[in-house]
């Protein structure tokens, strides 16, 4: 987890940009207690029970609420981050985030959160300009704590691309995770478009849809 | 190299290294004289390697260096000389798994973001029959796995 803090790194190298290996992202001071990364973002070490503490503990207490709290924690989690991101990419890469390559700069955004154990991803962009578009998410760090209960669990992810993406494209987005780790898949896979596509995504995976049936039925206009 | 040694370190904690565990230190130090003459050699060269694998490239398939109508040609010089240089740490230290995950995991997702997946496949299979031209074949025993590696790692095309 990384909240963004004032100071930045003195770095040594400004240019450098693979900076993402585990001895290079993180700095720990061990006399001041902290561990900041090469953004100048505050991180905290949690285990694998911390999160399923969390998502257990939550869910214990306000029920079903549970996952729209998720969600909207990671909704925020987006947003700041889209402006935390904005700045990091303007100071290293010395270009505007709207000047330049799209791809590039969605990889750019991930790349801090593989470092800090979220785990790898994917962008399938293919269907973009039909106004949706998929992320795969390898090793998600909800899923893997929580094991094969049969359900989506990676809620948090979903209300971070939602937060993220409505930030960077300015346009009301939101995100479903359609295929999860957790329902005993090999990866969790994540649709990101306007509300009324995500709503008949909910309704689908409800009656029992599988991802793949959903990305043909958007993929046939539905 | 440096990643062997950090296992050693974990793995030897609280007793003593046994012969088969050290063998790899043995082997470096064996080795040491041929990689540093490796490593100047190739910052000798450098200019030449990249020179004569674009050489090369152009005459197997300008399209190489285009996406769309745009030259990528001085982009792809500053690139493959960045990964030359990575490369060649990763011969002097003996270490790809350092090379994998300070450069080429971060590498592959950009040349990916830029479709250059095919331009990668092409250079880090011409510059092995550059190096073999250059370097004497113990020289380039050392180099041309390091090679592949980056032909795997940035050229797949999936």
């Amino acid at each position: 987890m990384t909240t963004a803090i004032d100071s930045s790194i003195p770095l040594k190298y400004p240019t450098k940009h693979n900076h993402y290996g585990f001895r290079d992202f993180f700095q720990f001071d061990s006399t001041q207690g902290t561990i900041q990364d090469w953004n100048g973002g505050h991180n905290i070490l949690t285990t694998e029970d911390f999160i399923i503490g969390l998502v257990e503990g939550l869910e214990e207490e306000v029920g079903d609420a549970s996952a729209v709290t998720m969600y909207t924690i990671g909704c925020e989690w987006g947003k700041a981050d889209a402006f935390f991101f904005e700045k990091w990419f303007e100071r290293e890469f010395d270009r505007n985030v709207r000047q330049t390559n799209l791809l590039f700069l969605l990889e750019t955004w991930w790349w801090p959160f593989t470092s800090q154990g979220w785990g790898r991803w994917e962008v399938d962009m293919g269907d973009r300009k039909q106004g949706f578009m998929f992320i795969n998410i390898f090793d998600s760090a909800v899923a893997r704590g929580l094991g094969d209960v049969g359900k989506p669990v990676c809620f948090l992810y979903a209300g971070l691309f939602a937060g993220f993406f409505t930030e960077l494209v300015k346009k009301q987005l939101s995100c479903i995770e359609i295929q999860c780790y957790s329902m005993g898949e090999t990866y969790c896979k994540f649709l990101l478009g306007s509300q009324d596509r995500i709503d008949a995504a909910a309704f689908w995976l409800n009656e029992g849809a599988t991802a793949r049936d959903i990305e043909k039925r958007l993929r046939a206009g539905e | 190299m440096l990643s062997q040694l950090e296992r050693l370190s974990f793995q030897v904690d609280g007793r003593y290294a046994s012969d088969a565990e050290l063998q790899f230190l043995v082997d470096y130090v064996q080795s040491f004289r041929l990689r540093v003459e490796t490593y100047q050699r190739l910052r000798d060269l450098e200019l030449t390697l990249v020179k004569e694998t674009h050489t090369k490239m152009q005459a197997i398939d300008p399209t190489l260096f285009q996406i769309g109508n745009q030259d990528l040609v001085t982009k792809w010089k500053r690139d493959t000389i960045s990964t030359l240089r990575y490369s060649a740490v990763a011969v002097l230290i003996n270490d790809s798994e350092t090379l994998q995950e300070r450069f080429l995991d971060w590498f592959q997702t950009m040349i990916r973001a830029f479709g250059a997946q095919r331009s990668c496949d092409v250079t880090y299979q011409v510059m092995q029959t550059v190096v073999k031209q250059h370097f004497s074949s113990a020289q380039a025993d050392l180099i041309c796995p390091i090679l592949e590696l980056n032909r795997r790692s940035l050229g797949m095309l999936n």
